[in-house]
């Protein structure tokens, strides 16, 4: 005989179950929505970081500072040392009268604090703005770095290839941070979707035990309850996206405001992406959430 | 047909409830199945359900042997019983119609095969009138009548009563008797596991006698001695 199992049939059931243990489906949907905002969060941040990481290393750039007390003639000799070496593509000298006009370009309507720097009074010093090839290997680049700081007359150096490093492994520890921290909130959103489920079960007991005996397979049984778990993810991921979407813009307003050297990705960039996310790793939770309560609570 | 070969069934605990049970049930017989608490009658169900395993010996019921029957196939062979509990086990928030109706939808049956059967069968077990009524506005006697009409609704091979008058007054249990004797001649096996004496004397039937595990007397027009 054919079936007619109708998805409707099981979609009720599934919100029949959901309503009559209304309490413990809030809190299923409470903790894994909040384990997916919090996934979230940290998907935005890697997400941001990694972008901050690739503007940063396209500038393949390396400031060289000289000492302050060198004259004209000394000056010239560093640029030629800079010049002579093999990974340097192009050097660009900026006199300290330079550096503090790009100084005061750069500080918009507080330049006038500047203004008493001039001349005499400039605290900066002679610099060099090296170039090196882009793509170049790390080991290279920390060669040509130790080259650079050998250099007699070379006060420092200021690489943004290790602000790029530091930044990596920032990125890397809030990764581990972030990867423990989700195994944890994933065990609990399970742990109380296998107790929600465990309740739909058992109110349905005595259904149960009739459909058995009338020959309901275990595929017709099972499914609204599969369906309940879904359900709670669905619904937690909708919520999970909302509330992402509100926090992020808010931060990203926040952070064009206050932090001009950070590019903040656009939402728009990272909702279909996000949505998708949240809606697989809702659905695979409930899911899974679902399988391990019947296999523990319907063998009976 | 229906046939225990050597059946015997252990429980973990130690319990012995089958001890080398054999017995052949034809097509269309009607079968009492007797005896004092503790015999075997239950496990003797349990085993008819498949809800238990023997622990040895074969059962056979038509094409189906329950020692090697895959748990996927269970749900198909129960469907070629009917079965009807002391206790009803109907759905108080479903009418009549509903509760008969629930054991055609759970196998995919389809609606308008539904809506035919469920008022014939009902007619059946004279509850025509009464299809739309709930549980609770129902006599016991009428409450059993439903799960009898239920065991029927997938127009099973085999009905299978477990003390099916346990819960209703005597002129109940009679309706109900002869309710499942219509049923048997209307070509389905019927067993009834049950200690009353009164109505197993009444209806000379077959009677198979259980006591401590064991089949101690099977005889056509038997008594409850």
């Amino acid at each position: 005989m054919k079936k007619h199992y109708s998805t409707s049939y099981f979609l009720k059931q599934a919100f029949t179950g959901l309503w009559r243990n209304g309490v413990m489906s809030i809190a299923s949907v409470a903790v894994l929505m909040s384990c997916l905002v919090v996934l979230g969060c940290f998907a935005a941040l890697v997400v941001n970081i990694n972008v901050n990481l690739d503007n940063i290393a396209e500038l393949n750039e390396i400031m060289v500072y000289c000492e302050y007390e060198l004259d004209d003639e000394a000056v010239e000799k560093v640029g030629k040392e800079i010049d002579s070496l093999e990974l340097v593509k192009k050097s660009e000298h900026i006199t300290k009268d330079q550096a503090l006009e790009d100084l005061k370009n750069s500080s918009g309507d507080h330049s006038d604090i500047y203004d008493d720097m001039s001349g005499e009074n400039n605290p900066l010093c002679e610099s060099f703005k090296v170039e090196y090839a882009a793509g170049t290997e790390a080991a290279k680049v920390y060669d040509l770095e130790s080259q650079l700081r050998s250099i007699e007359g070379v006060r420092k150096i200021s690489s943004v290839y290790q602000t790029a490093k530091t930044i990596d492994s920032f990125k890397n520890g809030v990764m581990l941070i972030a990867v423990w921290f989700l195994v944890i909130l994933f065990v609990v959103s399970i742990f109380v979707i296998i107790n929600t489920i465990r309740l739909a079960v058992y109110s349905r007991r005595h259904e149960i035990s009739v459909m058995r005996y009338v020959g309901a397979t275990n595929r017709f049984i099972t499914l609204p309850f599969i369906f309940e778990g879904v359900i709670i993810g669905v619904v937690a991921a909708a919520i999970a996206y909302f509330i992402e979407m509100y926090l992020y813009i808010y931060i990203e307003g926040k952070a064009a405001d206050s932090i001009q050297i950070i590019s903040v990705l656009p939402f728009e960039n990272l909702a279909i992406p996000l949505a998708a996310g949240f809606l697989a790793v809702g659905i695979i939770t409930g899911v899974i959430g679902s399988i391990v309560s019947i296999r523990k609570n319907l063998k009976s | 047909m229906i046939d225990f070969r050597n059946v015997k069934k252990f429980y973990p605990n130690g319990t012995v409830a089958l001890d080398g049970v054999n017995l052949h049930i034809d097509d269309g017989e009607f079968v009492f199945i007797v005896g004092h608490s503790g015999a075997g009658k239950t496990t003797m169900m349990k085993l008819l359900l498949r809800e238990e395993t023997a622990s040895s010996g074969a059962i056979l019921v038509g094409d189906y042997n329950l020692s090697r029957i895959k748990n996927r196939d269970v749900p198909y062979y129960r469907r070629e019983l009917g079965v009807v509990f002391q206790d009803f086990r109907l759905f108080p928030n479903k009418t009549v119609y509903e509760n008969v109706a629930f054991a055609m939808q759970v196998i995919g049956t389809p609606r308008s095969m539904i809506k035919r059967r469920v008022p014939a069968i009902l007619s059946t077990v004279n509850l025509a009138d009464k299809m739309t009524r709930f549980p609770r506005e129902l006599s016991g006697g009428e409450q059993q009548r439903v799960a009898l009409a239920r065991a029927l609704a997938n127009n099973p091979k085999y009905i299978i009563a477990d003390e099916p008058t346990g819960n209703i007054d005597p002129k109940m249990s009679i309706e109900i008797m002869n309710l499942l004797m219509k049923i048997n001649k209307l070509g389905k096996t019927v067993i009834v596991v049950t200690h009353e004496k009164n109505l197993v004397d009444y209806y000379k039937q077959r009677v198979v006698m259980l006591k401590d595990g064991k089949i101690v007397e099977d005889r056509v027009g038997g008594m409850f001695s």
